[in-house]
Order: structure tokens, then C-alpha cells, then sequence
């Protein structure tokens, strides 16, 4: 494997939490939600796949109990910000900051270890490979052998564009944002579309969150979702909640990852490189407001 | 003037002894019976917060009553949400159309009953070919591939009550249809809302513009403060007997305007001209004079330089060329504290530009003049005088005739005809000699209305220069010496009001110099 095929699905591995958060967080972008609790989605999912896969012995479990776990925190969300109708984004900070906490309580009291659980009981979710597709020249060993849920991730972002742009479901999801008293009007309550989003944002960033934890690595770590639910959002609002979009954003996002992790081998000191994506982020942010305050100007005119 | 005695006459809603508090105590329907017939266009007027709305919102399921009973096809009904109304079959036009702006007539029509494939894609097909063929049952002029954003806002109607009649409901509810439309578009309206008419809907109008509720309704039942003071058949009543029935007293609606000789020019533009970032020309070559004692009106379809030409004289937007002048002096680069010496200001939006609606009435009242009056400030201006401040208060509240809870209230607490007094008050207390009026009784009551004008007219007499922008030609043509047509940000027409009639306004407001007269 050449460097730059190891490069590529270097990115591809960075990119596939990014991308499945991002598509979750896509779903509440178009209703209209505020939701910032996918950094605290994924984190949890990442525990909970640990747990579930370590105590179950199979990574199914650690999969399904990724997505319940992240769905608590979903159906949490629902009930004060949807229901209660609380302000989205303290809700979401404090998801974000309960998440971390318990998951580190989590992590002592179930594995009695601090920082880090690693134990060689943790069933990994496989890889796949496809023999025909691997044999075809440079594309092949990218197209195949790749972790599960990196085609999962795919097949999440078509089955997303085609729910957000071609369906019912779609028409009134993002009606729930463009103006949800039109929607309210037309007989459909908005939140119902608002509560419907955060759970599909739950289910997505479950999976996230295992792959994070079951597929990228296959350990926890306190904190281990390092705000790659933030640059989800970053991503979300950069092409404003397209999926195709997402997809592109994400992937540049773990090629930034992994430019973190070849400058390393140069020398430069990891809390440095560490920084490459967020420093991507707020390059992402410095065109996307340029362009915003075209557009303003064109809207204004 | 008695209650519609026909007994023959199908009762296809009655609404029986509504009552409605809105918590704590306002009584916002006490014991209202009213009944619509079927086939029949029913309009409901009355002055702002007489009940209307609220009425509607009750038999639309958007609020409910705590007393009284609706009875619908002889049943007892009483819808939880719009989305069972609309089931039974009524329907509601909101006054602010609701549509989203990102898609197209038919998605919008479409919306929340969409025809559908196994896989849940919407059948675009079959949804364009329904609405289509209401489009073409009622006569309507719209295209369904259209993006809301680009059509216009009488369009935009169309597509709400396209919306319902694509539900089939047979009661169309709608909230002064006409306050958005010009009055070009007003007719159409109507003859669209007689053929629906005719084909067997009943439609229940809330106006209060009543020249035309006596046009367009068979008959109109009359709300006052919340109560039911008499339905009447459209046919011979006049204008007045429905003012009178509304506001409980007689209203005038002849001008009051005296002929009075217009003194300096106080209030001059000229070349105003004002590009976008985009490069459009948004102002172009405004050039307009406002004498001493002179009120000049400003008419135009909304959107076509009125924002640009009131944020230029007000100093919130930088013209591109031109100048302006206040008594003599060029503001036209002057910050806006510098020119608020020089013009006092009434803008369109009460509760954003005109004031704050958290903030207490002595707050609202004292803006501005805390930077202009030392009276109301000590150490140079580095502490409010809060007993001046609330002196000051008292002083406009009784000269402009403001009730209010208490002083200490917040603005937001206030009618809507009070808030704007506190405005107008604050605004004509600067002694200012020029003063711009932006829409100043849009939203207002009847009553409210003509003390507004009433205000206008002395400040005129007092030898101020007024220059006021209004969506409604009625106003113009009541208070102004003069009127100017702005179309397209140019203007047209600058003609005294003896020599201009409504029509050709109109017309001049619609096609700018191609009106041909």
C-alpha cells in the first residue's frame, strides 16, 4: 500500500464519525433545530458500543447499545428543547457536558480504570472486503477492505439525500425550518418533524460513535469524541445541511486529520498537529462567511 | 339594524354565547351569537381588538373558548387543532401569509397532503396536475412551478387560499386579505372570492376597511369590544352607520384639511441616488422638497425605494449621490444624532425601530431626548435625571392622551394605538421643523387612526413640513397637500392632491411612466 492510498484511507477513516454525526446533525439543520448535542451523542455512543460489546461479547451489541445510548440522549433533548420548548442551545451544552462526565464515571464504575479501556474482550466491528473489487488497480484498495460502518456511512448519505430532497418526509422536515408556522398551518405539527430529526441525529450519531470506539480504535478514552461533533456541525452549517455537501466537508476534515498525523512523524509536536482540524474549521468559517455576507448583499439588494 | 331575520336561510355555522378570556381578566369575546349561512360572504368588522380575530381563531380550533357551543352542519363541534377544522372542511387565510418561501407554488400547496409512491416520494406529477386543475376551476392566474419567493404577495394570497380550497374545505376564513394587496389587485380579489362565492363556498371577511366590506359581503356583523352589536345586511347600509356601529360613535372620514399657504422649503433632496451591494440602483435621481405647513405623501407599491429613501434621510444608510437638506443645513454625511436635531421620526415598525417593547414606557419616552434635552440629564449628561425623566413622561401622556397601566410598565403592555401615541408623542416633543412619518397607523384602530391624524394635521397647522409614506391611498389623499409616487425608486408623480385622483395613483404606483392617463 502506496503512501498515498494509506492517506486517502486515512482520510476516509477520519471523515466516516464526522460524516455519520453530520448527517444526523443535517436532519435537525433542516428543522429547524439548534442541536450542538452531537459531540455529546457520539461520546456516549462510544461507551456504550464498548460496554455493549465487551459485556455482550459481540460488536451487534455494542452497535445497538451505541444507538440506545445516543437515543436517550436524543429523546433528553426532545423533552426540553421540543417539549418543553428550552433554549436548544443550553440544552445541548448541558448534554454535552453531562455526557462527558458520565461517561468517565462510566468507565471507572464498569471497568474500574481511568483514561483509557482497552481490554482484548472488545469485539471490533469487521472490515470488508470485496476480493474482485480489491484486485482492480489504485482505486481497489480503497473501494475495498474498508470498516462496516464506512460503508454504512455511504449508503447513509444517498439514503439521506433522497429522504431530505425526494420524499414527503423530506418536503416537510425542511418545511419545519424554512417557516414552521406555514407547516403547522398545513395540518402538520413542526414539532413532531423536529422530535422525528432528533432521533434520526441519535440513531446516526450511535453509529458514529461506534465506529469511533468498535472501528477507528478499538478502545474508550475519556473524552475520545474530541470535538468531532463540533466540526460536524462546522461541516452541517458550511454547506448548510446538504448531505453531498456533508460528505465533502467531512472527508477534507479527515484529510486534516490525517496531515495531523503525518506532520507528527515530522517532528512537530502532537499537541500542534492535534490542532489541524479545528484550525481547518475556522478556515472552513472564514469562506463560508465571505460568501454568507455576498449573499446578504445580494438578498439585501 | 337588527339580527338577520331569516329563518329560511340554511345556518351552516352558528356559534352560540362565545366567550373567551385571555388570562388574567380581558374579556376578549363576552357572549357572542353570530351565524353564517351557507353560500354567503360574511364579513366580520370592528375596530382592533374587537374580537374578530379572535372569534375566527375559535372556530378554526387555534384557540378555544371557555364558554358557548358551535354548531357546524347542525352538529355540536369543537375542533382541537386547525388540522381538524381544515378536515371539517374551513379553512383560514391568515392576515400574514405563512408560505415557505423556499419552494414552489404547487410543493406549498401540496404541503402536509402530498400524493406519494410506495417509497414515499412525492408524485410530482400528480401533485402538479392537482393543483393545476383548481388552479384552472377557479379561474385563478398563477403559475405552480413558480418559487414563492419571486410571485407577489397578491399571489402569494392566491397560493393560502389555494392551499385550503386544495383541502376542500367549503368555509374560507380570511383576515383583511386586502391590507396587503394594492388597490389594483383589490378587485380581482374580490371577483375571485364571488365566483368562489357562487360555486357554493361560504366565506367569512374580516376588514376594516369598510367601503370594501359593503362591496364584496352579502352580509357583516359588527364586534365591539368584544361583544356582538349587530349583524346587517350589506345591502343599504351605508359607510357611516358601520363606522358608527363600530366605534360606537359618529366618524368623519372628509378630509379636515384646511387650505393653508405653504411657507420655506425646510426639507429638501436632491439626486438622491442609492446602489446596493449588488450594484442595483435602489434610489435614483430622488429629488423632492417639503415646505413649512406642507404635508407631503408619499405612495407607492411597498418595496420600491420607501425603505432606501427613509433610512437616507434618517442617516442609516449612505446614499450613493445627492444631497439632503433639514432647515438649511446639508445633512447628508451627518451621524444620526446630528440630524435628529433636525427631524423627528415615526417609523413603520413600533416595536423594533420605534421603540423598545421590554423597555418601560419612561424609557420609550425619553429616547432621543435624553441626548437632546439637558433638562433630563445631570453632570453632563453622565446621569439620567430619573425625576425629569418621569416628569417628562407625565407631560407626554397627557398631552397625547396615552393610557397606560403605570409609567413604570413596559412598552409591550400598551395597545398598539398607545404605544404609538408614546412614539408620535416623543417624536413631536422634539420641536422639530421637519417630521417623517413611516406607515404611522399601520395596525392602528379606527379611533387611534384619526387621533394620529388628528396630530398630523395640527403639527401641519403649527407650520411644521411632513413628509409621511403610506401604503394606503385613502390616507394620502385625507391628509396630504401633496403626492409623490415612488415606482421603482424614481419618482413619477409629484402632483397636488386637488389635481390627482385615485386611480391614477394607483396606476402610476403600478406602472411608474408608462401609466398612461
Amino acid at each position: 500500500m502506496n503512501v498515498v492510498t494509506g492517506l486517502i484511507n486515512g482520510a476516509i477513516s477520519g471523515a466516516t464519525p464526522i460524516l455519520l454525526a453530520a448527517l444526523g446533525g443535517a436532519y435537525t439543520f433542516y428543522a429547524g433545530v439548534f442541536n450542538i448535542a452531537m459531540e455529546g451523542m457520539l461520546l456516549m455512543a462510544a461507551f456504550c458500543a464498548v460496554w455493549g460489546s465487551f459485556t455482550f461479547g459481540s460488536w451487534v451489541a455494542g452497535v445497538l447499545l451505541a444507538i440506545a445510548g445516543s437515543l436517550v440522549l436524543a429523546l433528553i433533548f426532545i423533552f426540553f428543547a421540543v417539549f418543553l420548548d428550552t433554549d436548544e442551545f443550553v440544552t445541548g451544552i448541558a448534554l454535552n457536558i453531562f455526557t462527558l462526565g458520565a461517561t468517565t464515571y462510566l468507565l471507572r464504575q464498569s471497568f474500574g480504570v481511568k483514561g483509557v479501556y482497552a481490554g482484548p474482550g472488545i469485539d471490533p466491528i469487521p472490515s470488508l472486503n470485496f476480493p474482485l473489487v480489491a484486485q482492480i488497480p489504485v482505486v481497489g484498495p480503497i473501494l475495498s477492505g474498508q470498516n462496516l460502518m464506512v460503508y454504512v456511512a455511504v449508503l447513509a448519505t444517498i439514503a439521506s439525500a433522497f429522504l431530505v430532497f425526494r420524499t414527503r418526509f423530506g418536503l416537510r422536515l425542511r418545511a419545519a425550518g424554512y417557516n414552521a408556522a406555514s407547516l403547522d398551518s398545513s395540518g402538520v405539527p413542526s414539532n413532531r418533524l423536529r422530535a422525528y430529526s432528533l432521533l434520526l441525529c441519535g440513531v446516526l450519531c450511535g453509529l458514529g460513535g461506534a465506529f469511533l470506539s468498535l472501528g477507528y480504535v478499538n478502545l474508550f478514552s475519556e473524552n475520545m469524541s474530541a470535538g468531532r461533533g463540533w466540526i460536524s456541525l462546522a461541516a452541517i452549517i458550511l454547506v448548510s445541511g446538504n448531505p453531498w455537501g456533508v460528505a465533502i466537508i467531512s472527508l477534507l476534515f479527515g484529510f486534516a486529520d490525517v496531515l495531523g498525523l503525518l506532520l507528527q512523524s515530522y517532528q512537530v509536536p502532537s499537541q500542534f498537529t492535534a490542532m489541524t482540524p479545528y484550525i481547518a474549521t475556522l478556515i472552513a468559517l472564514y469562506f463560508y462567511a465571505r460568501r454568507q455576507r455576498k449573499e446578504r448583499d445580494y438578498a439585501d439588494a | 339594524m337588527t339580527d338577520h331575520p331569516s329563518p329560511l336561510a340554511p345556518d351552516l355555522i352558528r356559534m352560540r354565547a362565545i366567550v373567551k378570556v385571555y388570562p388574567p381578566n380581558v374579556l376578549a369575546l363576552d357572549d357572542v351569537t353570530v351565524s353564517f349561512d351557507d353560500g354567503e360572504i360574511h364579513a366580520l368588522v370592528g375596530e382592533n381588538g374587537a374580537g374578530k380575530s379572535t372569534l375566527m381563531k375559535v372556530l378554526y380550533g387555534l384557540i378555544h373558548q371557555d364558554g358557548g357551543e358551535i354548531l357546524y352542519q347542525d352538529r355540536s363541534v369543537r375542533f382541537r387543532t386547525p388540522g381538524e377544522a381544515i378536515a371539517a372542511g374551513i379553512g383560514m387565510v391568515h392576515q400574514e401569509i405563512v408560505l415557505v418561501n423556499e419552494y414552489t407554488v404547487w410543493e406549498n400547496i401540496v404541503l402536509g397532503a402530498e400524493p406519494v409512491d410506495w417509497l414515499g416520494r412525492i408524485d410530482e406529477t400528480r401533485s402538479r396536475q392537482q393543483v393545476q386543475a383548481i388552479i384552472d376551476q377557479f379561474h385563478f392566474d398563477l403559475d405552480p412551478d413558480a418559487q414563492v419567493d419571486d410571485i407577489s404577495v397578491a399571489a402569494r394570497q392566491k397560493v393560502e387560499i389555494l392551499k385550503l380550497l386544495y383541502r376542500k374545505v367549503s368555509v374560507l376564513i380570511l383576515d383583511e386579505p386586502t391590507a396587503v394587496l394594492t388597490p389594483q389587485e383589490i378587485p380581482q380579489l374580490f371577483a375571485e372570492l364571488r365566483e368562489l362565492r357562487d360555486e357554493g363556498h361560504t366565506i367569512i371577511f374580516i376588514s376594516h376597511r369598510l367601503e370594501e366590506v359593503l362591496a364584496l359581503s352579502d352580509r357583516v356583523t359588527v364586534l365591539r369590544k368584544g361583544r356582538l352589536v349587530a349583524t346587517v345586511p350589506a345591502a343599504g347600509t351605508t359607510r357611516a352607520e358601520l363606522a358608527e356601529l363600530m366605534v360606537g360613535r359618529e366618524v368623519l372620514f372628509t378630509s379636515r384639511r384646511t387650505p393653508q399657504e405653504p411657507g420655506e422649503v425646510v426639507f429638501a433632496v436632491a439626486g438622491l441616488r442609492y446602489e446596493d451591494g449588488r450594484g442595483r440602483v435602489r434610489l435614483k435621481d430622488v429629488t423632492l422638497q417639503v415646505r413649512a405647513g406642507e404635508l407631503v405623501g408619499v405612495a407607492g407599491v411597498e418595496g420600491n425605494g420607501q425603505f432606501e429613501l427613509v433610512n437616507a434621510i434618517t442617516g442609516l444608510l449612505k446614499p450613493t449621490a445627492g444631497t439632503i437638506e433639514v432647515a438649511g443645513e446639508d445633512v447628508t454625511a451627518a451621524p444620526v444624532l446630528e440630524r435628529r436635531r433636525h427631524i423627528a421620526y415615526v417609523p413603520q415598525d413600533r416595536g423594533r425601530m420605534g421603540g423598545s417593547l421590554p423597555a418601560s414606557v419612561v424609557e420609550n419616552a425619553i429616547m432621543t431626548h435624553h441626548r437632546l434635552n439637558a433638562e433630563l440629564v445631570r453632570w453632563r449628561g453622565l446621569l439620567l435625571d430619573n425625576g425629569a425623566a418621569r416628569r417628562f413622561t407625565d407631560r407626554l401622556a397627557e398631552a397625547f392622551a396615552v393610557s397606560m397601566p403605570s409609567r413604570s410598565s413596559p412598552l409591550r403592555s400598551l395597545s398598539g394605538g398607545n404605544q404609538q401615541k408614546v412614539i408620535l408623542g416623543r417624536e413631536l416633543l422634539l420641536d422639530s421643523p421637519f417630521i417623517l412619518l413611516d406607515q404611522p397607523t399601520r395596525g392602528l384602530d379606527v379611533g387611534s387612526i384619526e387621533y394620529v391624524h388628528d396630530q398630523m394635521l395640527a403639527m401641519r397647522g403649527a407650520g411644521r413640513a411632513l413628509l409621511m409614506i403610506s401604503a394606503n391611498l385613502e390616507e394620502i389623499f385625507m391628509l396630504a397637500d401633496r403626492i409623490v409616487v415612488l415606482h421603482r425608486g424614481e419618482i413619477v408623480a409629484d402632483v397636488p392632491v386637488e389635481q390627482a385622483s385615485i386611480e391614477q395613483i394607483g396606476r402610476y404606483m403600478l406602472e411608474g411612466n408608462d401609466a398612461t392617463l
